[in-house]
């Protein structure tokens, strides 16, 4: 065993060694260390497991004001035998000679027949050599003594009589040696700390790990030169779904999918030409009633591309990169893979250049910077853009292909009316799931759970 | 997405020389999605937008073209024939006023394709029909019908046996009490009207767009078919008509065609339509340099037809193909039948300059400066519960911005503060170690004549000596920080904090905030036993 001991520990050991069971007083005084230190003393080596503590209570007698008289001057029935020894003796004489004692001692006496009363004589007939009480008031004497040591039913005839005896409980403590303590070869070196020794825990305060992978993706895209943008949460039913050409009557739009609130409608939502060009798109393309009350229905935005659609509508760039990231909420039965609320990029670049193969380029390096290289693209749907791919990414702990970012090109029903002249390439997704892949989760709630344990101890740096 | 379930072997028969492994390697490059796969069945997520893929039959032709087993558009042989008329009377015009139609004879039918051609309906049904309410279809045994038919309008008093119905019903009972019926009875409204079709011996075929005839049911021994069917417009009806007729003769059948005539009604053309595309728009747009014949060749393997006029490619787009609307859908054509998988990803040098949004940065510093001050970042929904929100907190409701018909009792209300929340974090950690200091950045919605939204900062720090001097202190230093100001704590009540223990945050006498001691009936109604401190401030921005 490689231990180091404190100088205290030492001592304590040493001295327990000579003289296996200990109370804590008798450890000062072979020690010559101080209350506090043995009590600490004693603390360390249990936890290491050294050490033996037995607590028990104690019951200590000592003698009473009577106890005391007759420990000094014999028990009231040994005067009274004593007195008789030479011959009967008048019992008014032994009133006057024992005083209050008389009564108890001719009583006892006379009981156990060791004297006899003829008249007004009181003879003796027998005088034991010891009377009970006798041997117990002897061994008490002056001392204080535990319990255990004294005879029981010798110490009962004393308990009887008033203010013999007092009984005092006290705790004790009684420290021995583990048996591995016993082979404990202490070393002379000193100065050494016990470097193998636990600690305390201490926890660094922290940003939380999904921020973290938000803000690197937000990194990620600045260095690729976009620019940030953001955008409100609550959003006009118009640019969440309408501007992007999502016909009112589309499942997608109903209650079932989006959280609509209850009673709040936009009074301006986008400029009467925005208005009359979209509406006049659906009506064109979707062949139905487009209502502009619809359109104002308020809704927590179900993706952050109405964000950017409405920068697009507003700046109409020749040139752009812009990306956007945040909440997005979706009405869906909370799962281990799916949240009510979750957060999304979305990036668009706008050129007259931009091209299918230049946003999948995007992709890769984007994918590449987060580690991740095997990936592939497959083609897809959404109502806004057109052609519309999927990257598929291999997940290598579930070993198997999973979906990530969607992407495509603004569909021209989309970008006219809005008057954006240049092609718009699109992409987006999910952070959660990135952060699942990056954190090793298998169930998305753990993000907003705000679990103390998971929080300390996710890893910052990978 | 919509799934379809079929079957390998099937689908190998109809596609013809075709390994399994090839189908589904090449499955998802015709953008369908292998959900589960079980031996020799397999469920597909397929398009919204394409309902031919509904089936294995449309399927079949998406992989054929894509394999170059068949190529070029699938195009419609309709005879002509005189046998199968409707005749439409004006008074439909108010409730659903089309019908169209098409007959298919001479095919096979088994269980399997019974289930195909159901998925089929259902497809066309809950999307293009909006819930049949835009359309609706119904397919029928052409040999229990007696030619010509009416569509025309009935009472509600009217009696047939319905589908799955061994006795008859009257259209009231039907609306009543039948799943279908309630499901879609809203459609009709409380029209007095009802839209039925009748046969030459003025049986019932069908009540669009509720349900058929128990009579016209199809099994496994119909030969022969007939197809209406029903909407509110003219093109919807014919888009879906076209989608069953292109399916119905993939599966063997040959079409026939019905008249359809009277109050506005005329028969239907199922016509190809085209569209010229610029072929230097599809090289552009994919980042391509493709010659005339390989995007010709590529439009063929989708299915389409092309063919060169000068720098103009025209295409030839069969009539169930409606989700093309234009240019752009047929880019997205050259590049399926190009195939996905051989587009090279390309990186573009970017020429502008990136930048954070300044809200960013700023609440990037404010995170940095609490965890510098030992909290630890939490993050809770935008939407939470009003237990949570107002109840456990005693906080004012009246402003309560609630979300419609919302799947999960957790998530009813926009949070309008913090605080509860993080409360709430510290209420989901008491088996941890204390002390437990959190913060949280985080939207706010605010009922106004809309709902605007506020960013703000809440701490909370919870420990057996917490106190609100402690906390003033992590206030001072990050007013500090954030607006180079000091701050004022003004007194005030709060139904959350304790009395004595709460005040008003101010900075230029402007109420930014709040700060307290959580009172212990509040901490009672979250069952906490430690003391909780906690600030919340409005950031500027």
């Amino acid at each position: 065993m490689s231990q180091v001991f404190h100088e205290i520990e030492k001592k304590i050991i040493i001295s327990l060694k000579d003289n296996p069971k200990q109370t804590p007083e008798t450890l000062e005084k072979s020690t010559k260390l101080l209350p506090d230190q043995i009590r600490r003393g004693i603390e360390w080596l249990k936890l290491k497991d050294l050490a033996i503590v037995n607590e028990s209570k104690t019951s200590i007698i000592s003698l009473g004001k009577n106890g005391i008289e007759s420990f000094q001057k014999g028990l009231p029935e040994r005067r009274l035998l004593d007195l008789l020894k030479n011959g009967s003796k008048k019992l008014s004489d032994l009133q006057k000679e024992l005083g209050p004692i008389f009564g108890p001692a001719i009583g006892l006496s006379r009981k156990n027949n060791w004297v006899e009363a003829s008249s007004d004589q009181i003879l003796l007939k027998n005088s034991p050599l010891e009377l009970p009480g006798e041997k117990t008031l002897k061994q008490i004497g002056n001392n204080k003594l535990s319990k255990d040591e004294i005879d029981k039913n010798d110490l009962s005839e004393l308990l009887k009589r008033p203010d013999f005896i007092i009984e005092d409980v006290v705790k004790t403590k009684e420290i021995s040696l583990t048996d591995s303590a016993k082979s404990i070869k202490l070393s002379e070196s000193s100065g050494e700390i016990d470097v193998e020794a636990k600690v305390p825990e201490v926890f660094a305060a922290r940003t939380h790990p999904l921020k973290d992978t938000i803000d690197e993706i937000r990194e990620i895209f600045v260095t690729l030169g976009f620019s940030e943008i953001n955008g409100n949460m609550s959003q006009s039913s118009f640019w969440n779904f309408d501007a992007l050409f999502t016909p009112q009557d589309h499942p997608a739009r109903e209650l079932q999918d989006t959280f609509y609130l209850d009673g709040i409608s936009a009074k301006k939502i986008a400029t009467p030409e925005q208005i009359r060009k979209v509406s006049e798109s659906h009506k064109k393309n979707w062949r139905y009633h487009w209502d502009i009350n619809e359109a104002r229905k308020m809704v927590l935005r179900t993706h952050t591309t109405c964000v950017t659609i409405k920068h697009l509508a507003e700046t109409k760039p020749d040139e752009a990169r812009v990306f956007s990231l945040g909440r997005v909420f979706r009405n869906e039965k909370v799962s281990y893979k799916h949240l009510v609320e979750f957060n999304q990029i979305e990036g668009v670049v706008v050129g007259k250049d931009a091209n299918l193969r230049n946003l999948m380029g995007i992709q890769r390096e984007f994918y590449k910077r987060i580690g991740i290289t095997k990936i592939k693209f497959w083609p897809t749907f959404f109502p806004y853009t057109e052609p519309s791919l999927q990257t598929m990414v291999y997940n290598e702990r579930l070993r198997k292909w999973v979906e990530l970012f969607g992407m495509g090109i603004f569909r021209p029903e989309v970008t006219k009316p809005l008057g954006i002249t240049k092609p718009v390439l699109a992409w987006g997704g999910g952070i959660e799931r990135i952060a699942m892949l990056k954190y090793g989760l298998d169930d998305v709630r753990e993000f907003y759970n705000n679990n103390l344990s998971w929080l300390r101890n996710a890893r910052k740096c990978q | 997405m919509p799934v379809v379930e079929l079957s390998y072997t099937r689908l190998q028969k109809l596609v013809g020389k075709v390994t399994k492994k090839q189908i589904s390697d090449s499955l998802p490059f015709l953008g369908l999605d292998i959900e589960s796969e079980n031996k020799d069945l397999i469920r597909i997520e397929y398009s919204p937008n394409r309902p031919d893929y509904s089936t294995d039959f449309g399927i079949a032709l998406g992989l054929q073209g894509l394999l170059g087993i068949k190529t070029g558009a699938i195009k419609l042989s309709v005879k002509k024939s005189n046998k199968y008329k409707i005749s439409v009377k004006s008074e439909v015009s108010k409730i659903r006023p089309f019908v169209t139609g098409i007959v298919a004879t001479n095919g096979k039918i088994d269980d399997r394709t019974i289930k195909q051609f159901m998925t089929m309906q259902e497809d066309l049904h809950f999307r293009i029909g909006r819930k049949r309410k835009k359309s609706s279809i119904g397919i029928h045994d052409l040999d229990t019908i007696s030619f010509p038919l009416v569509y025309t309008t009935t009472n509600r008093n009217h009696k047939f046996i319905p589908l799955t119905s061994e006795k008859e019903l009257s259209i009231s009972e039907i609306l009543k009490d039948t799943d279908v019926g309630k499901d879609y009875g809203s459609i009709l409204g409380n029209s007095p009207k009802i839209p039925l079709i009748l046969d030459a011996n003025q049986k019932t075929v069908s009540f669009p767009p509720i349900i058929n005839a128990a009579i016209t049911t199809i099994t496994t021994k119909t030969k022969n078919l007939f197809v209406e069917v029903t909407g509110i417009n003219k093109e919807d009806a014919e888009d879906m008509l076209s989608v069953v007729a292109t399916i119905l003769q993939s599966a063997g059948f040959t079409l026939e065609s019905v008249q359809i005539s009277g109050a506005k009604n005329s028969s239907p053309k199922l016509a190809q339509k085209k569209i010229s595309v610029n072929s230097s728009l599809i090289n552009q747009t994919l980042g391509l340099n493709l010659n005339a014949s390989k995007i010709i060749s590529s439009l063929k393997k989708s299915r389409l037809d092309a063919s060169t006029k000068g720098k103009n490619i025209i295409c030839i787009i069969p009539a169930y193909r409606f989700d093309i609307f234009g240019s752009m859908d047929l880019v997205e054509e050259v590049a399926l039948g190009y195939g996905i998988q051989n587009l090279e990803p390309t990186l573009s040098p970017s020429q502008t300059l990136g930048q954070k949004h300044p809200i960013s940065i700023s609440l990037q510093s404010i995170s940095s400066m609490m965890t510098g001050l030992g909290y630890m970042e939490a993050l809770n929904s935008s939407l939470t519960s009003k237990r949570i929100l107002y109840d456990n907190t005693k906080r004012d409701s009246s402003k309560i911005v609630s979300v419609l018909d919302s799947k999960s009792l957790e998530h009813t209300i926009l949070r309008d503060s913090l605080f509860p929340g993080l409360i709430d974090s510290l209420a989901k950690n008491i088996h941890e170690s204390y002390p437990q200091k959190l913060f949280e950045i985080g939207t706010i919605f605010n009922k106004t004549s809309s709902v605007t939204e506020e960013t703000h900062l809440c701490a909370t720090s919870s420990h057996k000596d917490a106190n609100f001097s402690e906390m003033k202190s992590v206030l001072q230093s990050i007013i500090q920080s954030i607006f180079g100001k000091t701050c004022e704590t003004k007194t005030t009540t709060h139904p959350t904090f304790e009395n004595g223990h709460v005040a008003n945050i101010t900075v230029d006498g402007k109420v930014i905030g709040i700060i307290g001691e959580i009172s212990k009936s509040t901490k009672d109604n979250f069952k906490l036993r430690e003391l909780i401190v906690s600030f919340e401030i409005k950031l500027p921005g």
